[in-house]
């Protein structure tokens, strides 16, 4: 049920995750699940899809970092990620004030 | 790398080339975020192989993971097909045009081939290649004659698509059954 509801969200939760600093797909999730308490438990390699699109749509950029043993492909929003991230955190709050104050919570 | 992430990558690959998906970084992506992961599980005191099945598991399956890539990053490649079905109509009504042009069953058989061909490459909607194109020629005979007729010439390219469209959905079945 979480996970479904979070397909929807994904682009805003994964641009809030890497606004706090660059990071390789592997620590978003990480960071994902444990900002969520788990709640947030899609299949992983189902982020990469999305990660790769917001590249393509100029939103976040990548590249390969080779500082540790393993390659690691690293991303980060772009001034343009940072804008629709606040664009969006901004839509969310009215999404669910809306909500709330019609379920009554 | 273990053999049971061996496995896995190259039926990622497979999945991913079978739905049009040609991306070595995301394999590669792939690769690296399995072994991080099941690096972590030895470190929290699982065994390699536990390891291995959880970082597997909630990997997603192959099937999983290739849809989603599928959906996410196919649309490049349906613009593709869909401009190439585009500029295809485009060059037979030139060619219909042309004043010494007589062979119709040569235009219909590449009307009919090329259609066929861009939906067995991948393109999703048969309607829609059809439509890119077969509606050319039928346009450029109602501008020159009035009579619309000619939009029989439609069944041409949407008999092709739809028949590469069922070769492709059937081809997807044989080699990877859902």
């Amino acid at each position: 049920m979480v996970g479904e509801a979070l397909k929807g969200h994904l682009d805003l939760l994964l641009l809030a995750v890497l606004a706090d600093g660059p990071a390789h797909g592997y620590a978003v999730i990480e960071a994902l699940r444990a900002r969520s308490k788990g709640a947030f438990d899609l299949p992983e390699g189902t982020i990469y899809p999305a990660l790769h699109r917001l590249e393509d749509q100029g939103l976040l950029k990548s590249t390969w970092s080779e500082d540790s043993a393993r390659r690691k492909r690293i991303y980060q929003p772009t001034p343009k990620g940072q804008q629709a991230l606040t664009t969006r955190q901004t839509e969310w709050k009215q999404f669910y004030k809306a909500i709330n104050a019609t379920v009554g919570i | 790398m273990t053999k049971q992430i061996e496995t896995y990558l190259r039926a990622l690959k497979r999945q991913l080339w079978w739905r049009g998906v040609f991306d070595a970084d995301a394999l590669a992506e792939a690769e690296s975020h399995l072994l991080e992961a099941v690096e972590a599980g030895i470190r929290r005191g699982l065994s390699a192989e536990e390891s291995e099945r959880q970082a597997l598991e909630r990997f997603g399956s192959v099937k999983v993971v290739a849809f989603a890539f599928e959906k996410e990053r196919n649309t490049l490649m349906q613009k593709l097909l869909l401009a190439i079905a585009g500029l295809a109509g485009l060059f037979s009504v030139y060619v219909d045009s042309r004043p010494h042009w007589d062979d119709t069953g040569l235009l219909a058989a590449g009307l009919l081939l090329v259609s066929g061909l861009l939906t067995l490459l991948g393109h999703r909607r048969p309607w829609l290649i059809a439509l890119a194109i077969g509606i050319w020629i039928p346009m450029y005979e109602i501008y020159l004659s009035r009579d619309f007729k000619f939009l029989v010439i439609l069944l041409i390219p949407f008999l092709g698509a739809y028949v590469g469209w069922l070769a492709q959905l059937g081809i997807r079945k044989v080699f990877h059954p859902a």
